[in-house]
């Protein structure tokens, strides 16, 4: 089945066609026949681009208005004669949607109906930066594809497995009852694909691992992946809670936010700012809100860019004991995104030394680990296994269509654990 | 009533108050053309722009990537007649009567009928300046309110041939820069120049016979009634020499003695001491426009 993958930003669409079935889920055998994006939507000179494996890139600058242009715009590209990937839109069998938050609506991906539609609508208010565009892709696509199946993955749906215990923060409980002020948790599609990855990795299964999953891209977080099940996560009621980040704090006293608000006499909006673009890996170092850069700074002995370094380890290293303690053991961990995939130096100083969790770094393996591969990186001798496994949103997110079409999707909410109204 | 879109927006005159608006509009997603007299003007609204908005990244509300995408949505031109491509256009130019007549006659005739023509005014009467023009009932007025970046509301003012869908253009175009639009029909001062010029007034009254200094009138206000500045720190905010002017306006439309303009505020305009813009007024400031006489017990509230 050929699905289509909509990820719709506040000016962009990223999409994926993605060729998967169940038995091809089964046998990993899915694969992506062309992906792209459309960026500056709202602009004279918005650029679609699009890649198809074994091909020359694509691209053409045209005005587009509005999210409905854009996916108009996709289809066109994807059965164009020349470029597409698709002898018609008649292909496309369903359209998968990566929706930022489902609050505590939705502990699984859903088909799309009216009333799934309002339900998501509801969660606006939790992800005002990001649900009024899913919602706007998904209605754009709708409309375009009427006539086939649309489903909604939620980046939170896997974290509702939480027990209260830890997604309810210490504030007055009106809170919680009243605006629904908890820790819901980011990166679940990333999260849950990397544990059943890991399983699969180790032959062992899933049901019997306590994995502890690392997220580290622009934003970071980390699971703790509790026989399969998510039961505790870094990311909070919004993604600036936890591990630090590019340009994101993470975690801080909160208590410091009025104090600053009151002597640098600051509007809310540029405290958001503060907290969310001006702080993490680029505020302390004020070198780039890039690893990369950073390690290349490190290596030329900028002090502050070192530092920087440090404490993004230091949080992970923290968060893995953690969460080691709060599963009763660990089993793996693993690394994915962007600078888990791709930063030894990150792994190797996040976890180095921590034999009494049993974890030995095959400090070999970690180096030379393959780009965009699965791989081992913990020596034979360790108890702890520790993996890199690149992840892949949108092939979760069509591998998700499939199931919820085909019946077999889990609801990741565990009966019994929801907190007391 | 059909919803027009607004994609472009056209701001004449490149002063502090057009370059606030072109960029909270560009800040929105939507595409700014800015014209000024020259091309000197022009390049040199530009740089202020870009300093502005290097002011805001200082204090952490914008980075340097939003700065960019900010900036490459704002076109330049001296020439009234690009503006022609927008869905709205208003005006910033100095608060002239005859200057901004000639100019809205002109925007009459480079726009289609049906684009919503804005005047940007505390003082003047928008029928008065629409009168006679090929197609009055598309202009009407708007009030900012000082500091433009900051401050929620802005006043839309409802002339008194001024259509339905332009005003509800305009309402939408305020919300789009994430404002509140209060809704009125014209008026002297219209709501809050007429609120709140008797405050600063009597503030000045209260200075001049001396029953307390400056710094402790503000204090007063600001405290007991929760403002963010003081009435007469906000008038130096503003300048002296625009309150001022306000004041002859309202007292010279109404004839009503509480707008009478207080002899010290007119002393200070003529000595020049116009307020925080040129360092002195009520109270001194330094180059950041930081007051610098408070009060020691007038700090941040940190508990």
């Amino acid at each position: 089945m050929k699905v289509l993958v909509l990820n719709c930003g506040s000016s962009s669409v990223k999409f994926q066609v993605i060729e998967t079935s169940l038995e091809m889920i089964e046998a990993d055998t899915d694969r992506t026949l062309a992906r792209g994006g459309v960026e500056k939507i709202g602009l004279s000179d918005s650029r679609l681009s699009m890649d198809v494996p074994g091909r020359k890139p694509y691209q053409e600058i045209a005005e587009i208005l509005e999210h409905r242009a854009a996916v108009e715009r996709v289809l066109k590209v994807l059965s164009h004669p020349d470029h597409g990937v698709l002898a018609n839109v008649a292909e496309i069998e369903a359209v998968g949607h990566r929706m930022v938050h489902g609050g505590e609506k939705f502990a699984s991906s859903v088909l799309v109906t009216p009333e799934v539609e309002a339900m998501i609508e509801e969660c606006v208010v939790l992800a005002p930066l990001h649900n009024p565009h899913n919602l706007r892709g998904l209605a754009a696509a709708r409309s375009l594809l009427p006539n086939v199946p649309h489903v909604a993955v939620f980046d939170t749906a896997f974290h509702q497995s939480m027990p209260p215990k830890a997604f309810v923060y210490g504030l007055p409980y009106e809170l919680y009852t009243r605006h629904a002020i908890r820790r819901y948790g980011f990166h679940g599609t990333s999260h849950r694909f990397v544990s059943i990855r890991t399983a699969k990795l180790l032959g062992k299964p899933l049901e019997d691992l306590r994995i502890v999953t690392c997220h580290l891209g622009n934003g970071c977080s980390m699971a703790a992946v509790d026989r399969g099940q998510s039961v505790d996560t870094t990311m909070g009621f919004t993604p600036l809670e936890g591990l630090l980040m590019g340009t994101r704090s993470g975690d801080l006293d909160a208590a410091i936010l009025p104090w600053v608000m009151a002597m640098e006499e600051l509007t809310l909006s540029q405290l958001n700012a503060m907290l969310n673009k001006h702080s993490g890996l680029y505020g302390i170092s004020g070198v780039s809100s890039d690893m990369r850069e950073i390690e290349a700074a490190c290596a030329a002995g900028n002090r502050r860019a070192l530092l920087a370094f440090e404490i993004f380890c230091y949080r992970i290293r923290k968060y893995t004991g953690a969460y080691a303690a709060a599963m009763g053991g660990l089993d793996a961990v693993t690394f994915t995104g962007g600078i888990g995939e791709n930063s030894p130096l990150v792994r190797a100083a996040a976890l180095s030394d921590m034999e009494f969790l049993g974890i030995q770094l095959d400090e070999g393996a970690n180096r030379t680990a393959p780009r965009g591969k699965e791989a081992l990186i913990s020596s034979s001798r360790s108890r702890t296994a520790v993996a890199v496994i690149p992840t892949n949103e949108e092939r979760v997110i069509a591998r998700d269509t499939v199931r919820v079409l085909g019946g077999v999707m889990p609801s990741f909410s565990v009966p019994g654990n929801e907190a007391p109204r | 009533m059909s919803e027009r879109e607004l994609h472009r927006i056209g701001v004449v005159g490149g002063g502090m108050m057009g370059r606030s608006i072109a960029t909270r509009v560009s800040q929105a997603g939507l595409g700014v053309v800015v014209r000024d007299i020259t091309r000197e003007r022009t390049d040199q609204v530009k740089d202020l722009l870009a300093k502005d908005l290097d002011r805001e990244i200082d204090r952490w509300g914008l980075t340097q990537a939003e700065k960019k995408a900010i900036l490459a949505r704002i076109e330049f031109t001296v020439d009234l007649k690009e503006t022609g491509s927008c869905d709205l256009v208003i005006e910033t130019i100095h608060e002239d009567f005859a200057a901004k007549r000639a100019l809205i006659a002109e925007l009459d005739e480079v726009l289609k009928p049906e684009i919503p023509v804005i005047i940007n005014t505390s003082t003047l009467s928008i029928s008065e300046l629409a009168q006679g023009l090929r197609h009055p009932q598309r202009i009407l007025g708007m009030h900012f309110l000082y500091p433009v970046t900051t401050t929620r509301v802005v006043e839309v003012v409802k002339g008194q041939v001024t259509n339905d869908d332009a005003f509800e253009s305009a309402r939408r175009f305020v919300r789009i820069l994430g404002k509140v639009p209060i809704q009125e029909f014209e008026s002297p001062g219209f709501v809050t120049t007429r609120v709140v010029m008797p405050l600063i007034n009597e503030a000045a009254h209260v200075v001049m016979e001396g029953v307390a200094s400056a710094a402790e009138v503000d204090l007063a206000i600001k405290l007991g009634y929760e403002f963010r500045h003081g009435p007469l720190e906000w008038a130096d905010r503003v300048g002296l020499h625009r309150v001022l002017n306000w004041l002859e306006h309202l007292f010279h439309e109404t004839g009503e003695a509480k707008f009478r303009p207080c002899p010290l505020i007119r002393k200070l305009v003529r000595a020049g001491q116009t307020g925080a813009r040129v360092g002195k007024g009520f109270f001194s400031y330094d180059s950041e426009r930081s007051r610098l006489d408070r009060l020691p017990d007038d700090t941040p509230k940190l508990s």
